[in-house]
């Protein structure tokens, strides 16, 4: 049986699109229904955040990280002062590392229930994605209880925090991790083993690991598709080291490996695991320690340069940064997680019909601000 | 009035129709989601579960072509502005502007050193309500569709123009 | 400035950073006396730069695990043998400096090579040294060995030609497109090689220290126009 071949439509998705997350424009060529190639138009929020960087002094910096990624700005600040302290070579103590820790992984709840919600919101189920803000709106609360602000924290500094925990956090956090883990089972039956939801999204844009490691896929995307990699494990930083959890990874449960159901499903077990470090973190934390102790007066760190990786909620999160020994960097690149994320969209939608691209891109949790900075 | 006072029972009540319009117009703003960056997560926490902009009779749409409010929430860039005029020409007259968040009121953090960031969008297109913050609250974003149900209250659509 | 002036300011800040705090609040001209403040606040940041820089040059030996050192300096030997002339100036534990001709060789080895597989490429960066020098710095990694080396190659502005290596590391296509974007290195051999955050009719390499923003685009005022902000 030979392959037919119709005429080439070319159909434009976005800028301005409710299912690309987004300013996203995708420009598709398909033949009929089915897609022969996806061509990613971005660039629609740059916001010159390098540039910023050769601008401001270091400490000015860790708010543009926020509106890098703005789902998850704890980890953007967390990857930043990490580079930072490394790069200076400060030791903080570990009451500033456990509430890091917390802070880190309620927002990684919190960036997961958001990537989820909106998934099930881009293949028609806006239930769980109510469900899933309700949630995510007690999350914001406890960091507004600590910082004040709602999205976009500036709460992690170089070598410290800027505020340390109020009263009451570490009980309201235990009333919210109490009510939050029933929850999430909720959620996977709600979403996760819902007939139509399995339909549209098993099967569907699988990614093999070798093309995962090739396109430089990284976080929850890579390990959906069967390779253990997270950093909190393989390159330890802060102190992932003392506490103990377990990296999901793909099964292909409903499918095969490596395809959107997984990717959906690894960031539901991650969310488990996330509650579980919560509650580790909080009987380690350690009850007195001044959160400004190691901060340095100011910040002008020794001629030289260093590539840093965290693990954000979206993956690998890298920061290059050259000082020339002055108070401003010299240069300041962020190797963006969700960049790359979305690199390989062309390679696992091809040959996939017109209503997965959107079920592809939904599993990817690409985040617009942090891919074009 | 004279001629219809006392004339109905009193459960009717006598306006003019111009206000009648503007009554109707202020209270059904169907808004455009237009999110581009962080205010977009503030305003759909403003339309989700804990704010529920739908109890005032403000209800998302994702076409322009439906909506009579445009909410600007984030940052404009040189490359989407472009689109925010094309997008703005789409809507039905009367239309509104909101520009939601300092970087749609003028450029917010970016204003600086922002090459690729248009300064404000009301370079582009006109702006009704400015809510301030970075980003705004859903609170105050809900404050500032308040303000703009006054603003269109005051409005005059059958009233002819003079000069 | 008057000579004279500049002379007195000179003196007052010496004595000032010897010790001597009236010596800049002596000065009788208001003018001069606020130049002198401002020449002592100068002189002061850069003194304790100097001290920094003198402290901080002994430290990384000590800070960098040995581990990567030892990636670094294995790589290195390696490729000193096999690709004699493409190590370029002084060498380092902390990273390879290459020459671009055969970077696409060096790299498709890099990564084929069984002792390093560095099947992942982490992160491109671009970089403006000043005086007309551009320089892409690679980080890799090994997901079968665990472990990283930095690879710079540095070309100059006039003919920043730099071998493209997106056909091995796929993810390099677009890294490619965003360096070229914000530097204007041409990575020769890429099959797709255009504009990937900025619109395409934008003048200029943004990143580059001597770089100017355009006045209008597409009629739309770019710098600030809005008055009284400051």
């Amino acid at each position: 049986m030979g392959v037919v071949h119709g005429q080439e439509m070319v159909l434009n998705i976005g800028p301005q699109h409710p299912a690309t997350h987004g300013v996203l424009r995708l420009q598709v060529k398909t033949d009929g229904e089915v897609i022969s190639e996806i061509t990613p138009y971005l660039g629609y929020l740059h916001r010159c955040f390098e540039k910023h960087c050769e601008n401001v002094s270091y400490e000015q910096v860790i708010p543009f990280t926020d509106r890098c990624d703005y789902l998850a700005s704890m980890t953007m600040n967390f990857g930043y002062v990490v580079a930072m302290e490394q790069l200076m070579d400060i030791k903080v103590n570990d009451r500033v590392q456990y509430i890091r820790v917390i802070m880190a992984e309620l927002q990684r709840i919190a960036s997961h229930l958001l990537a989820t919600g909106v998934f099930g919101l881009d293949l028609g189920a806006f239930t769980p994605f109510l469900h899933m803000l309700r949630d995510r709106e007690r999350i914001i609360d406890l960091f507004e209880m600590t910082c004040g602000a709602r999205l976009l924290y500036n709460y992690m500094w170089v070598g410290g925090l800027s505020h340390d925990l109020p009263k009451g956090f570490v009980e309201e956090t235990l009333r919210f991790l109490d009510y939050f883990e029933p929850k999430v089972d909720e959620f996977e039956n709600l979403l996760g083993h819902n007939k139509i939801f399995v339909e549209r999204t098993a099967d569907i844009g699988i990614m093999p690991a070798e093309v995962a490691i090739n396109y430089g896929v990284t976080g929850p995307n890579l390990r959906a598709s069967g390779i253990k990699w997270d950093l909190r494990k393989d390159d330890p930083y802060s102190v992932y080291d003392r506490l103990d959890f377990d990296v999901p990874i793909g099964l292909g449960i409903k499918g095969t490996v490596g395809d959107s159901w997984d990717r959906f499903y690894v960031r539901l077990q991650e969310m488990r695991q996330s509650i579980n470090i919560v509650r580790q973190a909080i009987d380690k934390l350690p009850k007195d320690g001044d959160v400004h102790q190691s901060m340095p007066k100011k910040i002008r760190p020794p001629k030289g340069s260093i590539y840093s990786r965290t693990e954000s909620p979206r993956g690998d999160l890298g920061y290059y940064i050259e000082s020339d020994g002055s108070d401003t960097p010299y240069r300041l690149k962020m190797r963006s997680p969700a960049f790359t994320a979305l690199g390989v969209l062309n390679e696992i939608a091809g040959g996939w019909l017109m209503s997965d691209v959107l079920a592809i891109l939904g599993s990817l949790d690409i985040v617009l601000g942090e891919i074009d900075r | 009035m004279g001629l219809l006072e006392n004339r109905f029972d009193d459960n009717v009540v006598v306006e003019k129709l111009d206000k009648l319009l503007s009554w109707a117009r202020s209270t059904s703003p169907w808004f455009f989601q237009f999110g581009t960056a962080c205010c977009a997560i503030e305003m759909m926490a403003a339309a989700a579960s804990r704010h529920d902009l739908m109890r005032i009779g403000i209800i998302p749409r994702s076409s322009p072509r439906q909506a009579d409010v445009m909410i600007v929430a984030g940052t404009v860039t040189m490359k989407m502005a472009l689109r925010v005029k094309k997008l703005y020409e789409q809507m039905a007259d009367p239309k509104y502007v909101v520009a939601m968040g300092s970087c749609a009121t003028s450029g917010g953090p970016y204003w600086q050193h922002g090459y690729h960031v248009l300064k404000g969008v009301d370079l582009v297109i006109p702006v009704d309500v400015y809510v301030p913050g970075c980003p705004p609250r859903p609170e105050a974003l809900i404050e500032g569709l308040l303000k703009l149900q006054e603003q269109i209250l005051e409005g005059r659509p059958l009233t002819r123009k003079t000069g | 400035m008057s000579e004279d002036k500049q002379k007195l300011i000179n003196d007052a800040v010496e004595k000032a950073l010897a010790g001597d705090a009236d010596a800049v609040n002596n000065i009788e001209d208001r003018v001069t006396r606020a130049k002198a403040k401002a020449a002592l606040v100068k002189a002061q940041r850069e003194q304790p730069k100097k001290e920094d820089s003198n402290d901080d040059a002994s430290k990384p030996d000590e800070k960098e695990p040995p581990v990567s050192n030892n990636t670094v300096q294995k790589v290195s030997a390696s490729l000193a043998a096999k690709f004699p002339k493409s190590l370029d100036g002084e060498q380092n534990s902390d990273w390879i400096q290459l020459k671009p001709e055969n970077w696409f060789e060096i790299a498709k080895w890099l990564k084929d090579n069984p002792d390093f597989y560095f099947d992942s490429l982490q992160c491109n960066t671009g970089f403006d040294l000043g005086e007309g020098l551009l320089e892409s710095r690679y980080n890799f990694h090994s997901m079968k060995h665990l472990h990283c080396v930095e690879i710079r190659i540095r070309v100059s502005a006039e003919k920043p030609d730099i071998p493209s290596v997106e056909s091995l590391w796929r993810v390099a296509d677009w890294f490619e497109r965003e360096t070229y974007d914000m530097f204007g290195i041409n990575f020769t051999g890429h099959s797709d090689l255009r504009r990937i955050l900025l619109p395409e009719d934008w003048e200029g390499w943004p990143l580059r220290k001597d770089y100017e923003e355009q006045e209008t685009y597409h009629g739309i005022v770019v710098p600030k126009v809005k008055e009284g902000w400051e």
